[in-house]
Parts: structure tokens; C-alpha cells; sequence
């Protein structure tokens, strides 16, 4: 097939966001077609396969911030990580990841938490912690929105976008806002250049997003949430 | 096909199934050949897989373009304990986004080529260290990873061979660095993501301790065609030099962005003009990086002639690292874009080497500095004087990559800089 013509205008309001370049000519499948939803299905509270396990955490919108590390089926699924290494350091990337799907971010005490549970020290468990940008060291909002400003994006109007979010969510970036439910934060490149501007919330990609097209995106998420 | 935009000119080996949810599933993964390459590896014989890999030239696909059988054949011969496969979906550099592309279209690509590559260099576990972004893509391969488990794909007695290989989805936390391979292994053993000195290498010292083999997705993703049908079919394609098909990924301002499938040595031009359809109204080409953020800059007068091939594109001053291809046309703020680019590595810097750590703070000061016409003409040389000794002094490369944009944009764009320190105007809007 050859070229595709240039699609419609982008809408203002991105709903049917592709997962992709959300306006090009012959696109014709559903959102969740193209995010992978339907094949992946309802994911089982206790990891599925232990293969999937260690990948399993989210970024949720409800964080329990003062939840047991860890009890029910979360307990099988730290299980499971467990196996999956040949030893007990191997797992504290995936072991972090599963705490802060649970409590929405990384507190001091759930790092020695963490430590104590895999034998390794407060002091080391907070320099591996504190490495990875992905841990939030501190509570965000229920809308964690990130926003690539990179050079791709940067081409293509990032910086307006961002500038949008700001405005619209009323907060500083980095900042949560007073009605806690967006933090903004700029990220580095979310390898999706080709659709910019890809802005992440939660542990969903929104992509070739415009400046228009952040106030619809902000109203869908307060009305209907975002998963 | 519904894939955003396909062209004519395309060859879609890897790409075949994007745009078809069906792909994704173990079934509809087999009605385009799938598993026909692990079959038959098995059959063969892991030696012959190595020799059939090395004969189709297959270059790694994550940036450095290394021979991928002769890596291979690095591993140890005889097994002392443990070899692990590690596949490298840390897909970060900024300009590159097919590996995420192949993961969540056809993951069964990516399964198939790690257990082969597995199966070759005698590993029992592969990890597929997935980027901690890609929630909604690890998902998807984690979801073929537990299919191909159930259909005795993965796990033990691969279908019926008496091989066993169990595949791990791993997720990082957010880190470009552990996209860096010995980073990666530090990472998935529980550390920092610290670039370790070499040697040892990898095939001697890898992950945990043991023999590993690390490759990136779009490499592993050949190796099943290239089993299937032989490494002469997959030469059909490409140079004799860098043979076979690459994605080339497509940003910036053009009309149409987005993975393209063409052989190795197709000609930048036709890419940019034809492909993509060239520049909106009145625009013209300024700059293109044909290779992720990580290398140097090519002008308009580089491209012309420039061919998308490992050679081509070194004979034009640059690198083609993953084939990211950034646009940018005549409004472009070139200053802007690479203080944009040297604050990403300054904020990537694992921080080890101290020309990295405190070079790339440097540069982007003094960049801020000119961009917001407070530079002074001493400040190029500075620039590129630093840029020089971060060039080959530390551990990994990453300091030579932040410091490649910088020098070769005040080689090829000093006018922009000039108008800046001397009227304080810039050049382009964005
Ligand atoms: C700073 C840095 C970042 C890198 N990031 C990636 C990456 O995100 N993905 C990748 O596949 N390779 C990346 N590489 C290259 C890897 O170190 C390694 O060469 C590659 O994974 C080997 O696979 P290949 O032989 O299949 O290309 C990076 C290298 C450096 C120095
Ligand atoms: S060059 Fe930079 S990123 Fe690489 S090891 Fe040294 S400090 Fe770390
Ligand atoms: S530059 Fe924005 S996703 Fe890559």
C-alpha cells in the first residue's frame, strides 16, 4: 500500500487515543485493539505466570500508601519474583517496583522495609532507590502526568504542551495539585518520537498530543478516570 | 495494512505484522511462519544456527552494529554453569522507538528470536529487561511469554528437544544508562546501573557472575527469518557490508513520521522526501541526526548522496546508531535543541567518570548561557575544547555521545551560534 492521505483534524478532545499517531488516514482499530488490552486481558492479582511477575507492577490511580509489604495474592506474587533470580539482590528492582504499585511511592520506611525483607541494608536499598527516576521518593497525585520535552518531541511543540498541563492542572511542575489529583513532571524521552507529543499518565501512553488537546484529556480523567 | 503509513518502497520483514492486533497472539503469530524458525534451530543444531547468523552478516541492531553471530560465538563452548540471554528492551536513546513498536506488535518475534539466540549460546534463562515505561508493552509480551509456556515453547523439553530455556520479563525503573550493557547487568542484578570497565566482556563475565550474551530487540527479531529462510535469502537485502532490512525510525518535521522497514543503504533522500513525504509547505531541510540523539549532526549539503548503511553514513561524518532519523527543517533553533539534547545526558550521566559527570553540566551551562545571548565567541572553543576531553576518557560512551552533537553543530551551524552571541537573536522558533 502506498502512502495514506493526511488524516482529519486532530479533535480537541483525545478519547480515542490510538496509542499512536492518533490522526493518520486509514486507521481503523479500536483503542484497545492497539494498546493490546483485549490479547493481554484481566490481569490475575497474583502475577499469572511467574514468567510475567517480575513485570507486572502498575502505576495505579488508588495507593494505599500504608498497606503490609506484603499479604493475599500480592505475597504470591513477591513470591514469584523471588524465583525468578538466582538470588536475593536480583529481585529488589522488581521487589521495589511491586511496593510502589501498592503504596504509590518509596518512603524512607518502605525502603528499609524492602531491605529487611531481602536481607540487604537500609543505606544500600537507598542508593539503588534513589538511582532510578521511576521511583517517586515522595506521594503523587492519582494522575502522575509526564510530559517528554525531548528533542522529537521538543521539534514538534513539547514545550507548549507541558506549558498546557501546567496551566490547566494549576500546579508547578513536579508539583501535586491542591485538589490532589494531578502531579506534572517532565520525562526524558518515552520512545514514541514518532507520535509526539507522547505524554505518560500513569502507566498509560497518550500520544500526539497537542496544546489544544489537554483540556478535554484533563476532563476525561477527572470524569472517567484513566484506565 | 493500517500502519499509520506504509510506502510502497517498504520491505517488511520485522514490521509485517504492526497494525494487526491478530499478530500478537501465539496463533496468529504462526500463520506468518512463526516458531518455524525455532523448529527448526533445534534441528539443525546450535552450531549451525551460529554459522547460518554469522553467513547473513546480521549486525546488532542497538546502536554499535557489532556482528552478531561473531558475538555469539564469544560464549564459552564448553558450559561450566549458568549462560544467560539478555535481551535489551531498554529502548531509551531519544529519536529511537521500533523495539517498542516490535514488542507490542509482534512479541512473539521477540520470544522466538531470544530462545534461538538462547538455544545457540547454551543459556537456560533468557531476561528481557523491559524499559519500567512500557507498562502497557511489557503486559503484551508478558502475556506471549505465558502463551508460549503453555504451547511448551519456553520452559523445559522445548517442544520435545530435551532443551530448556525459561524467559523472565524484567521491568527497570527509569534510567537511559541502563540501556548500556554492562549498566543493564548491573541493573538486573539489584545495583545502580553502573557502565562496568572492560574487560572482562560479557561472554566471560555477564550477568550474576556468568557467561551472557546480550542483543538488542530488533537484532533477536531477525534471527527467526534468517534461520527460516538462510543468511544468503536475508543478503538479498542491503550492502555487503550492513545486508538485510532495518527499521528506520522517522521524527521531527516531515509530513509523515513513523517506522519504516527499507533495506540497509537506502538513500537518506528518498527517506526523507519521498517516504515521508518531504516538509510541509515552504520548509526546507536544515539538520538531520541519522542515528539517535547520540550522534553527530548532518547538514543539508551531508545528505545529499548520504545512503542509510552502517559505511554511508560514517562517510558523511556521522554514525547511523539505531537508525533514528530526526528531521528538522529551516525553523529550527539548533542551539536550543542541543542544550536540549547535552541536559538529557547531563541528567543521564551515571556520574562515575568525572569528565562525563561534570563535562556534561558544563556544556549545558555554558549552551544556556549562549542560547540566552549572554555567550561570548571564546565560549565555542570552550565547548569544543571540553567536548574533545570527553571524547574517549571515560568508562562508556555516553560522555563521547553528549559531546558529538556539541562539536559537530558548531562545526556545521556556527552561523546559528554566532547570531546568538552577537545579536542575541536566535536563528530559528523552536
Ligand atoms: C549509553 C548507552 C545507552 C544504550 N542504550 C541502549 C538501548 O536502550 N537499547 C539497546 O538495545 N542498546 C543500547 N545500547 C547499546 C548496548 O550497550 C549494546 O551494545 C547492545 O544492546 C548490544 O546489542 P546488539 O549487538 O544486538 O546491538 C546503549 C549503549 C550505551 C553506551
Ligand atoms: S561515561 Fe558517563 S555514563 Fe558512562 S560510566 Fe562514565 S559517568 Fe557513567
Ligand atoms: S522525544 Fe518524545 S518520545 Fe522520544
Amino acid at each position: 500500500m502506498s502512502e495514506t492521505k493526511k488524516g482529519p483534524e486532530r479533535a480537541s478532545v483525545p478519547f480515542r487515543n490510538p496509542g499512536w499517531a492518533g490522526n493518520t488516514g486509514e486507521f481503523d482499530l479500536s483503542e484497545a485493539e492497539v494498546r493490546g488490552d483485549e490479547y493481554v486481558g484481566s490481569r490475575p492479582a497474583d502475577g499469572g505466570h511467574p514468567s510475567r511477575a517480575p513485570s507486572y507492577p502498575f502505576m495505579l490511580e488508588d495507593k494505599t500508601p500504608d498497606a503490609p509489604l506484603f499479604e493475599g495474592p500480592y505475597r504470591e506474587r513477591y513470591e514469584k519474583i523471588l524465583s525468578r533470580y538466582p538470588d536475593m539482590r536480583g529481585a529488589l528492582l522488581p521487589v521495589l517496583n511491586l511496593a510502589q504499585e501498592l503504596r504509590g511511592h518509596i518512603s524512607q520506611e518502605t525502603m528499609r522495609e524492602v531491605g529487611a525483607l531481602l536481607g540487604l541494608s537500609d543505606a544500600y536499598v537507598r542508593g539503588v532507590t534513589t538511582f532510578y527516576t521511576m521511583y517517586n521518593k515522595r506521594p503523587v497525585g492519582r494522575f502522575l502526568i509526564q510530559v517528554c520535552t525531548n528533542v522529537s518531541c521538543n521539534l514538534c511543540g513539547a514545550d507548549d504542551v507541558l506549558e498546557a498541563f501546567l496551566e490547566n492542572t494549576g500546579t508547578e511542575l513536579g508539583e501535586t495539585s491542591s485538589d490532589g489529583l494531578f502531579t506534572v513532571m517532565e520525562v526524558e524521552c518515552l520512545a514514541a518520537c514518532g507520535f509526539p507529543t507522547a505524554v505518560q499518565i500513569n502507566s498509560r501512553y497518550y500520544e500526539s498530543i497537542g496544546a489544544g488537546d489537554v483540556p478535554g484529556l484533563l476532563e476525561h480523567l477527572r470524569d472517567e478516570g484513566g484506565d | 495494512m493500517a500502519y499509520p503509513y506504509t510506502h510502497e518502497r517498504e520491505v517488511r520483514v520485522l514490521s509485517r505484522g504492526f497494525g494487526e492486533p491478530a499478530t500478537r497472539t501465539l496463533e496468529g503469530w504462526k500463520t506468518l511462519g512463526g516458531y518455524e524458525g525455532l523448529t527448526k534451530a533445534l534441528e539443525v543444531g546450535r552450531e549451525s544456527v551460529i554459522e547460518e547468523v554469522k553467513a547473513s552478516g546480521l549486525r546488532g541492531r542497538g546502536g554499535a552494529g557489532f556482528p552478531t553471530g561473531v558475538k555469539w560465538s564469544f560464549m564459552p563452548q564448553e558450559k561450566r554453569g549458568p549462560h544467560y540471554l539478555l535481551c535489551n528492551a531498554d529502548e531509551s536513546e531519544p529519536g529511537t522507538f521500533k523495539d517498542r513498536e516490535l514488542m507490542r506488535w509482534t512479541p512473539h518475534q521477540v520470544i522466538e528470536g531470544c530462545l534461538i539466540a538462547a538455544y545457540a549460546i547454551q543459556a537456560e534463562h533468557v531476561y528481557i529487561y523491559c524499559r519500567g515505561e512500557f507498562f502497557e508493552t511489557n503486559q503484551v509480551v508478558a502475556r506471549a511469554v505465558e502463551e508460549a509456556y503453555e504451547a511448551g515453547l519456553a520452559g523445559e523439553d522445548i517442544l520435545g528437544s530435551g532443551v530448556s530455556i525459561d524467559v523472565t520479563v524484567h521491568q527497570g525503573a527509569g534510567a537511559y544508562i541502563c540501556g548500556e550493557e554492562t549498566a543493564l547487568m548491573e541493573s538486573l542484578e539489584g545495583r545502580r546501573g553502573l557502565p562496568r570497565v572492560k574487560p572482562p566482556f560479557p561472554a566471560a563475565i555477564g550477568a550474576f557472575g556468568k557467561p551472557s550474551t546480550i542483543n538488542n530487540v530488533e537484532t533477536l527479531c531477525a534471527v527467526p527469518h534468517i534461520i527460516a529462510h538462510g543468511g544468503e535469502w536475508y543478503r538479498q537485502w542491503g550492502t555487503e557490508k550492513s545486508p538485510g532490512t532495518k527499521l528506520f525510525c522517522v521524527s521531527g518535521h516531515v509530513r509523515r513520521r513513523g517506522n519504516f522497514e527499507l533495506p540497509m543503504g537506502f538513500p537518506l533522500e528518498d527517506l526523507l522526501y519521498d517516504v515521508c513525504g518531504g516538509f510541509e509547505e515552504g520548509r526546507t531541510l536544515k539538520a538531520v541526526i541519522p542515528g539517535g540523539s547520540s550522534v553527530p549532526f548532518l547538514d543539508a549539503d551531508d545528505c545529499a548522496g548520504c545512503t542509510l548503511d552502517y559505511e554511508g553514513v560514517i562517510e558523511k561524518g556521522s554514525m547511523l546508531g539505531c537508525a533514528s532519523v530526526m528531521v528538522m527543517d529551516d525553523r529550527t533553533n539548533i542551539v536550543k535543541q542541543v542544550r536540549r539534547t547535552v541536559d538529557f545526558f547531563a541528567h543521564e550521566s551515571c556520574g562515575q567518570c568525572t569528565p562525563c559527570r561534570e563535562g556534561t553540566t558544563w556544556l549545558s551551562r555554558i549552551l544556556l548561557r549562549i542560547e540566552k545571548g549572554k555567550g561570548t565567541e571564546e565560549d565555542l572553543d570552550t565547548l569544543v575544547d571540553l567536548g574533545k576531553q570527553m571524547t574517549g576518557t571515560t568508562i562508556c560512551v555516553l560522555s563521547d555521545s553528549a559531546a558529538a552533537p556539541v562539536i559537530s553543530s558548531i562545526e556545521k551551524f556556527r552561523d546559528d551560534y554566532l547570531a546568538l552571541i552577537r545579536r542575541g537573536e536566535a536563528v530559528g522558533a523552536g
